[in-house]
Order: C-alpha cells, then sequence, then structure tokens
C-alpha cells in the first residue's frame, strides 16, 4: 500500500465522534474556561513568588555572614548558604523563563518539545543541586537561625556534634545516590518515590537527554535516497 | 477583545475544528477513555492560548495543530514514562476509533493503523498531517522544519511502508 492509498483509507475512517464531541464540549463548559486560564497564570504567579523568596533568603543571608564576618565557622557556613540561595535565584528564574517561553504551547511543535525537554531536564539538574545539600542544611540552617535570632553559637558549643553530623550528611549524600541507582527500575507503588528515584539515579535526565536528540535527529535534513 | 466575546468566538471555531482535536488524539492513545482525555486536555490548552492567537501571524487550522501535536506529544511521553516508546493501537481502540470491529475493519484501515502505530511521536504528527491532506508548506510550519525536510521524510516513510509491505507479501506468499 503507497501512501497516497493510505490517504484514502484515512479519508474512510469515519470517527463517530457524535458522542466523543458532546462529551468534550460539556467539559468544556464544566470546567469554567475562566478558570481553566487562570490555573496557568497561577503556576507562573507562584514560580515568580518562589524567586522572591530566594531573593529575600540570600539578602538574610548577606546580612548574617557580613555581621559575623570574625567568626570564621559563621562567615563560612553563611558563605555556603549564600552559594546556595544563588542556586535557588538561578533555579527560580530559569524555571520561570522557560515556563514563559513554552506555556502557551503554539510554537512549532520541535521547537516547543525541545523547550519542554529542556525545562525537563533543568528540573532534574535542579532537583539534584538543590536536594542533596539538605543532608547538610537541616542542621545548618537552624544553626544559622539560632544564631541570628538568639545569638547563641551554637558552632561553638557542640562543634564535635555537628561535625559528625556533617560526616554523617556526606555518608547520607553518597547513601542517596547509591540507593537511587540501585533502585532505579525497579516498580514502585507511589508515582512520587518512583519520580525521586530516578531523578536521584540520572534515568530521567538520560530520558530528557534522549528526547533532545530525537529531536536533533527529526530535525536534520537527510539526503532522499535514490530510487531502487 | 471581551471576555464573553472571546469566549463565543473561541467557542464557534472550537465547534468547526474540534474533530480535527479528536483525530489528534486517536493516534496518540490507545483508549477511548484516555482519547477523551486528551481532547479535553487539548481543548483546555487551546482556551489558555486563545488569547494570544494571531490570524494575521497564523492560520487558524496550523495554530490549533501545534498546540493539539504538541499537547499529545507531551502527553504521550508523561505516560510512556517519557522514553517514547509506544505500543501499537490495540483492538479496542479500532473499535472506538472506526465504529466497527476490528473483524470487520477494512483491511488497508488496520494497515494503516498498525503502520501509524509503530511509528514515534514524531514521525507520527508528520503522517497525520500529510493523511490529513496539509500542504508541505503547512506542515513544515507546524512541525517547525523546512519544507524540503517535510518532502525528505514523506518519501522515507513511503519508502519504508514499501518494503513492510514487500516484505510482507514475500512472507504470506
Amino acid at each position: 500500500m503507497e501512501l497516497d492509498e493510505m490517504k484514502q483509507a484515512w479519508a474512510r475512517m469515519d470517527l463517530r465522534q457524535d458522542d466523543m464531541e458532546a462529551l468534550l464540549r460539556q467539559d468544556l463548559r464544566k470546567r469554567r474556561m475562566d478558570k481553566l486560564r487562570s490555573t496557568m497564570r497561577k503556576s507562573m504567579v507562584w514560580q515568580a513568588i518562589e524567586s522572591v523568596c530566594w531573593v529575600a533568603f540570600v539578602v538574610w543571608v548577606t546580612s548574617f555572614w557580613v555581621d559575623r564576618r570574625h567568626v570564621t565557622h559563621l562567615l563560612v557556613i553563611g558563605l555556603l548558604l549564600h552559594a546556595y540561595g544563588i542556586a535557588g535565584i538561578w533555579s527560580g528564574v530559569t524555571q520561570l523563563l522557560l515556563l514563559i517561553r513554552i506555556y502557551l504551547f503554539d510554537a512549532p511543535v520541535l521547537v516547543l518539545q525541545r523547550r519542554l525537554a529542556q525545562l525537563r531536564r533543568f528540573r532534574m539538574i535542579s532537583t539534584l543541586a538543590l536536594g542533596l545539600p539538605w543532608w547538610f542544611l537541616w542542621l545548618l540552617l537552624p544553626l544559622v537561625v539560632l544564631t541570628w535570632w538568639s545569638g547563641v553559637d551554637m558552632f561553638a558549643g557542640a562543634s564535635e556534634w555537628i561535625w559528625a553530623n556533617m560526616a554523617v550528611g556526606a555518608v547520607g549524600t553518597g547513601f542517596s545516590l547509591w540507593l537511587a541507582r540501585h533502585l532505579a527500575g525497579r516498580p514502585t507503588r507511589s508515582p512520587w518515590l518512583q519520580r525521586m528515584i530516578d531523578d536521584m539515579s540520572g534515568r530521567s535526565l538520560a530520558r530528557a537527554s534522549r528526547q533532545l536528540e530525537e529531536i536533533a535527529r527529526f530535525e536534520r535534513e537527510l539526503p532522499v535516497r535514490p530510487p531502487v | 477583545m471581551g471576555g464573553k466575546a472571546d469566549q463565543q468566538r473561541f467557542e464557534t471555531l472550537w465547534r468547526e475544528h474540534r474533530g480535527i482535536v479528536l483525530k489528534v488524539a486517536g493516534v496518540y492513545t490507545r483508549h477511548a477513555e484516555e482519547r477523551l482525555d486528551l481532547a479535553q486536555e487539548i481543548g483546555a490548552q487551546l482556551w489558555r492560548s486563545f488569547a494570544a492567537f494571531d490570524e494575521r501571524k497564523a492560520k487558524f487550522s496550523t495554530w490549533l495543530y501545534r498546540i493539539a501535536l504538541n499537547v499529545a506529544i507531551s502527553h504521550l511521553r508523561r505516560e510512556s514514562g517519557g522514553d517514547g516508546r509506544f505500543e501499537p493501537l490495540d483492538e479496542r481502540h479500532l473499535e472506538t476509533i472506526a465504529g466497527e470491529s476490528a473483524a470487520e475493519a477494512d483491511e488497508r484501515v488496520e494497515a494503516l493503523r498498525a503502520f501509524i502505530g509503530e511509528l514515534d511521536a514524531l514521525n507520527r504528527a508528520l503522517i497525520l498531517l500529510y493523511l490529513e491532506d496539509r500542504s508541505y508548506a503547512e506542515i513544515a510550519e507546524v512541525l517547525g522544519i523546512s519544507a524540503t525536510n517535510v518532502a525528505t521524510k514523506i518519501n522515507r516513510i513511503k519508502h519504508k511502508l514499501r518494503g513492510r509491505m514487500t516484505a510482507a507479501s514475500t512472507t504470506g506468499a
């Protein structure tokens, strides 16, 4: 069968879609069209709010370490949190810009699919970059908040305990990555857990990269084969 | 344009073109229920984007195909876990898409569905637009590749199909 014959077959595919069309019409009405529009805007607004929160965090951390720059360990912890905040701003703003570029979905298919794959890849990288440090931050952040709020330097009083927890954090980071790789590919009941495992094991990243390659391959112009 | 007028205009265009949406949904899903879900998702996205639609920049059908295909491909990637692999369209799907049982279906229609079912997401979009009798220029505009590239790819698909049919007849003989 030639493609032209396929065209005829396609035209003869009389889609009995009256019922389907009626359901479709009802659904759009039911969902309140004004509500549909606002949902997407809300997610962009949330992304913008997140970015603003990161900026506020960096401003606060900067004032913390500038005021305590003479105490080495507080300066170092402050600078680490500062770097973390910068990473948060970079992640929030980049995701917001990528969302703005895709949210109408009306770009040519290849352009939009590439942007979506880039957004997916970026989200995975930033999830890892911002998620794994929590093995350390769960302790460092309260420590900074406590020092800022009450003036009590917990690090000075319990430095050995804190260093021991940092060591546990380092082992925990390595263990998380190992466990994710170990569990990758095994089905789990929770989609949330599955996504987390895929993100941490690098499977999601590989998937997004494959999609980008697929788009690039499709885009490439190949010479027409000579007739056999 | 006011919200009410905007909505009325959209509803008129939607009534005229929702057959296209169902066809796109049919090519990227396996079951009737999933097909309706996807068609609804496409409808919702069309409405979200409608305020930005400018008929001086693109024909309504071009704009609609872009959004419908983008939503459908994203849906497919999400449903298939993002690996872009597809299972062939199943018998239940054939019943719902044609309104007749697989046994009664025309042999060519079956072959067509089977063939489309084997293609990846982007080639499905290409073949759907071709079967919908869109010009190479419009297909290029919808997909974001050159018209020459469209022609090359259609030729490749023709070649592939011919090869498949030849192999099938050799095996069947």
